[in-house]
């Protein structure tokens, strides 16, 4: 379970977004302004921040700005209806991790929040095991079962970052976000092909595929 | 204005000329009067009342005038009387009652008297007032020649004005076929003509796919949402039956999903068309480019049994490489998706006589002549497309990012196929 603050002036919106980090397992606080978002963030030990990017009073920008001026490195989800790729741009410049547009899926920013979280717990990591796999971020190699596999860069970038991310869906979109660094919507099938490759080097037979498909959803490690 | 200031010009002109002319001829006057009275006054004392009357019996015509006046004011001789004073020396015009404007000077002798000589100047007056009416009626003739050419030579820059007066009431009234009209003397007004013809043409073409794109949100966008509003009715009429509302949310969402999905694609398209974009610009190699896109979708073309090939080469262009990048992803999305299962994609670098083009060629059913214009539209779907997925926006999002980089995208026949060629402007290939 984690601490996660939500920092969001519309009343239904961080209703659904407390209920959605609930569902998750986690423990949500809410702060209705900005001002009171800063005071709370940097009062209280809180695991990531969920930051709405218009806020009454401190805006979402200066307040993620502000968080970085204290060294408060807490991981932030900058939620906006600015969808603007220069918005994005200046969401993440100014300290944001993730930048999420509204109107968005409540599962996928529970799904992002959990990437965050991940990625604060595996910063450190130098090799990722399960379903068999050990992936070695240092060397950038791959075993299965022992044997080495070799996979190429963007493969071995796919991998990682599910294992990263393991036991959490993973939707096509932030895959092709995360991995390829591109912010469109790639079409249906592009992420699924590239999954299939990377499961024919990956799996074994006689056993399941470590790469689970969540129908209409994306694709989850397991292992 | 112009006129103005020829008139005051022409004014002062004739001003100076008149009044240099009327200053010479009273100085000519003057000196004549001071060596008349020069003359007398070296005659001795007691001879120059003879010789004023010698002098004035000799002025048959009457032109001279003379006066010896004693220091005590008695006229001694002569045929003028002063009725005042005047100041010696110094000639003044005197208007003389019968005889008419005079213009008279005094200096005194070395017996203390008066000597005053002076000219009749009617001839003088009649001379300037001559020369004034000469200078006027020049003067109005010149005007008034000037004034016709003027008008004559006006008449053809007029109406030009007027003719660009009125293209441009048409435009502003909404008309953007309109064009102001081009003398082709590549003057002023042609420069002009030429601007605001390039910005007519881009306004008319933004506001052409303003309208395109309201009326296509008008249409496409009612289709889902008027799906939803009958699902909700349909589940507030029947709320007891689980499965149904579950299955009418999922609808439900799924149409809203479609509608966002559509939006999000015309809020990027439109967000680029506005041309704030260029921020991201830098010098980026397509080569590479061409190459990461070719990667990304070569393993969608093998599970298509579709061969994929790649002709690159280093070529720096000025751009944005994220949206490059989403341009080309789509087209050679499109090629996979609508080329012929086991057939042939093919992205490459051409330089050829028409310039320097990225083409994607497929060998797929192409696109019919008279349908290839539809396809750049917003929310068009082909004829045989209506199964496939997608939101008829990918083409329109590809041309808009195109333009923002000043590159031209044109469909032709590949024979069998499809050819989409992306021609680069001379100055950045």
């Amino acid at each position: 379970m984690a601490a996660i603050l939500v920092i969001e002036d519309d009343d239904a919106t961080a209703a659904a977004i407390m209920a959605e980090l609930d569902r998750h397992g986690h423990d949500a606080s809410r702060a209705a302004d900005g001002d009171s978002g800063l005071d709370l963030a940097t009062r209280e030990a809180f695991d990531a921040i969920t930051l709405d990017r218009m806020l009454p009073g401190l805006d979402g920008l200066t307040l993620v700005a502000r968080l970085r001026e204290r060294h408060v490195t807490i991981p932030v989800l900058m939620l906006s209806a600015l969808s603007d790729v220069d918005e994005r741009i200046a969401g993440l410049r100014a300290g944001g991790d993730d930048y999420l547009t509204k109107p968005f899926d409540f599962a996928e920013m529970a799904m992002r929040v959990e990437v965050l979280l991940r990625r604060r717990e595996q910063a450190e990591a130098v090799v990722l095991r399960g379903g068999g796999i050990e992936c070695d971020l240092v060397r950038r190699t791959v075993k299965v079962d022992g044997e080495p596999v070799r996979l190429l860069h963007m493969e071995f970038r796919l991998l990682e970052f599910l294992m990263r991310n393991r036991g959490e869906v993973m939707t096509r979109r932030i895959i092709f976000e995360r991995v390829w660094g591109y912010y469109f919507d790639p079409g249906a099938n592009l992420i699924s092909v590239h999954i299939a490759r990377l499961r024919k080097k990956i799996d074994r037979p006689g056993r399941p595929s470590p790469i689970l498909t969540v129908k209409g959803e994306g694709y989850l490690f397991e292992g | 204005m112009l006129g103005a200031v020829f008139v005051i010009g022409l004014i002062a002109m004739l001003g100076v000329v008149y009044a240099a002319t009327a200053r010479d001829l009273t100085a000519r006057s003057d000196r004549i009067l001071h060596a008349a009275a020069q003359r007398l006054l070296q005659v001795p004392a007691d001879q120059l009342p003879d010789r004023i009357r010698y002098e004035l019996r000799r002025d048959r015509a009457g032109f001279n005038y003379l006066s010896l006046i004693a220091a005590d004011g008695t006229p001694v001789v002569g045929n003028i009387r002063l009725l005042r004073p005047l100041p010696p020396g110094l000639p003044v015009d005197v208007e003389g009652g019968s005889r008419g404007p005079l213009r008279l000077v005094a200096l005194h002798t070395r017996e203390g008297e008066t000597l005053l000589v002076g000219r009749d100047i009617s001839l003088l007056r009649d001379l300037r007032r001559t020369i004034l009416e000469t200078l006027i009626v020049s003067g109005l003739l010149t005007l008034l020649c000037v004034t016709t050419a003027a008008i004559w030579f006006s008449r053809a820059p007029l109406r030009r004005v007027r003719a660009l007066q009125r293209a441009s009431r048409e435009i502003a009234a909404g008309d953007f076929s309109v064009r102001m009209p081009i003398a082709g003397r590549h003057d002023e007004l042609d420069q002009f003509a030429t601007t605001v013809n390039a910005t007519v043409e881009e306004v008319g073409r933004v506001v052409a796919q303003v309208k395109g794109a309201t009326d296509a949100i008008a249409h496409d966008l009612r289709t889902p949402l008027t799906r939803v509003r009958a699902t909700l009715n349909a589940l507030h009429h029947r709320p007891h039956d689980a499965v149904e509302v579950t299955a009418g949310i999922r609808q439900a969402t799924a149409d809203l999903d479609l509608v966002l999905e559509r939006f999000a694609a015309l809020l990027r398209i439109s967000e680029l068309e506005a041309g704030r974009r260029r921020a991201g610009f830098r010098t980026i190699d397509l080569g590479i480019l061409v190459a990461q896109v070719a990667e990304l979708y070569e393993p969608l073309a093998e599970d298509r049994g579709i061969t994929l090939s790649v002709a690159t080469r280093p070529w720096a262009v000025d751009g944005d490489d994220k949206l490059l990048f989403e341009a080309l992803s789509n087209l050679l999305d499109n090629g996979i998706k609508f080329g012929r299962p086991g057939g042939r994609v093919a992205i490459a670098l051409v330089e050829d006589a028409q310039g320097r083009a990225i083409e994607v060629r497929d060998d797929g059913p192409g696109i019919a002549t008279g349908e290839r214009d539809a396809v750049l539209r917003r929310f068009h779907r082909g004829q045989d497309m209506q199964d496939i997925p997608g939101s008829g926006l990918g083409l329109s999002l590809v041309v808009a990012i195109l333009h923002l980089h000043g590159f031209r995208l044109s469909l032709s026949d590949a024979a069998p196929g499809l050819c989409v060629r992306i021609s680069l402007p001379p100055a950045s290939a």
